[in-house]
């Protein structure tokens, strides 16, 4: 075969497994909303739920269980990356990249205050309190928060077709709080902790992403993310689970009792779905670029909007539906302006 | 043995200023890492095609491997380092060089 061929054979297997991998990602991420959902209805956590309020008020309550619920959560991805990880033979890199705390795993730890305590547990607040669609739906802004960050920070410019990307994102989700907002308002009960869990995925997850971003271009994905991790699990076991037990929550005791098999299939579900939406996401940047790695990523929205309906029979109302597709067209708008240019994405 | 992430070392290489064909590049790492295998080889080369595209590197000349040094029938890449990937290089590495 001559060079002219072969290099589009390339190209071309390059972009059919990077769009595979962007859509494993979208899948996972969305199939991650039914544990997330889910898991709220299960021992411990519902009874935990029902203990903290009486003594210290549902919105308390609702935290302090999310925080639980998303301990177990980093716990069980932790677990799965880990398995990833001795699959792939990566446990050397994984020590090497860990020893390079300031040029680089610093970053992957900062970015786990943003994923974590921010972004996931406010993903399971809104899940909790206003269910698993709109959790997902909200999480949708998060690129507006990058984008904005990274010109702040980094300088980076947003161009026309991304501003109008951004305008298009950020109509969408006027539709999806203030639709929930105006009928909840209307019945007179406002689930105000739902909503701020969903401002906090969006802004959680645009930060992490503009943060780790920093690490994540020097070393391997895999690795990258297992210490991502790493760093989410010792701010939850080892600082606030603690924290919170100390103040006087009943931490421990339930969370032993999440160890029976229902719960723990479902945490481990949830894990698995979670760990590998975000290593498939990450290889799917070098193949067809980051703009459409994560336009097609964010797919995740419809994706959990179907299985939502598909396993629990639950269709969202309009305005979800209406600020979800503004949403996810708005991503694609906002990042496929690159097209044509494979191989590089910065600079140059 | 290497003791550096893998990207780190690859960088390093590179920092020299001058082209290098993958297949150079992911014999010396897997030598100098004991990382032997296809799996390794493939895997070594991904890490060089990612930081081509954070633009770290750029891919300037292709040939096919007709005598199979690295692939039979495959493509090599020759790569350089750019500004950004100077930047983030010596953040990364220069210190200990």
């Amino acid at each position: 075969m001559d060079l002219k061929a072969l290099k589009k054979q390339e190209s071309k297997r390059k972009i059919s497994k990077g769009y595979m991998w962007a859509l494993f990602c979208a899948v996972f991420w969305g199939i991650w909303y039914l544990p997330g959902t889910v898991v709220w209805v299960l021992n411990p956590f519902d009874e935990m739920y029902g203990a903290v309020a009486e003594t210290n008020g549902d919105a308390v309550s609702l935290v302090v269980t999310a925080v639980l619920i998303t301990a177990f959560n980093a716990l069980t991805v932790m677990l799965a990356l880990m398995v990833w990880n001795g699959v792939l033979q990566k446990f050397g890199e994984l020590g090497r990249t860990l020893k390079e705390f300031h040029p680089c795993s610093k970053w992957f730890f900062l970015a786990s205050i943003f994923g974590g305590p921010v972004a996931i547990l406010g993903s399971f607040m809104a899940m909790g309190f206003i269910g698993g669609a709109f959790a997902a739906v909200a999480a949708l802004l998060y690129p507006v928060v990058g984008s904005v960050l990274a010109y702040y920070w980094y300088g980076e410019k947003i161009t026309k077709r991304a501003a109008i990307g951004i305008v298009v994102i950020i109509i969408g989700g006027i539709t999806i709080f203030g639709g929930g907002l105006i009928t909840e308002l209307g019945a007179g009960e406002v689930p105000w902790i739902g909503y701020l869990g969903g401002l906090m995925a969006a802004a959680g997850w645009g930060i992490e992403g503009a943060i780790a971003g920093k690490g994540l271009d020097i070393s391997e994905p895999d690795v990258g993310l297992t210490l991502r991790f790493l760093g989410e699990n010792i701010i939850w076991w080892i600082i606030i689970v603690p924290i919170l037990a100390i103040v006087g929550f009943p931490m421990y005791s339930f969370a032993i009792q999440a160890f029976e098999p229902l719960t723990l299939l479902v945490l481990i579900f949830a894990g698995i779905t979670f760990g590998f939406c975000y290593v498939s996401w990450y290889k799917s940047f070098p193949l067809i670029g980051v703009g459409r790695g994560q336009g097609i990523g964010n797919l995740y929205g419809l994706c959990a909007i179907i299985f939502i309906f598909l396993f629990f029979g639950d269709v969202p109302q309009w305005t979800i539906l209406l600020g979800g597709a503004l949403c996810v067209a708005g991503s694609f708008i906002m990042f496929t302006e690159e097209a044509g240019e494979l191989e590089t994405l910065r600079g140059e | 043995m290497g003791n550096r992430p893998l990207k780190f070392r690859i960088l390093e290489i590179y920092l020299d200023e001058k082209e290098h064909w993958n297949y150079e590049i992911v014999s010396k790492i897997q030598e100098e890492y004991d990382m032997k295998g296809d799996y390794h080889r493939d895997s070594i080369n991904f890490d060089i095609i990612e930081l081509a595209s954070g633009g770290m590197l750029k891919d300037i000349e292709q040939k096919v491997d007709e005598e199979g040094i690295y692939k039979k029938g495959f493509l090599l890449h020759k790569y350089v380092i750019t500004d950004f990937g100077k930047v983030r290089g010596s953040d990364a590495c220069l210190r200990y060089v």
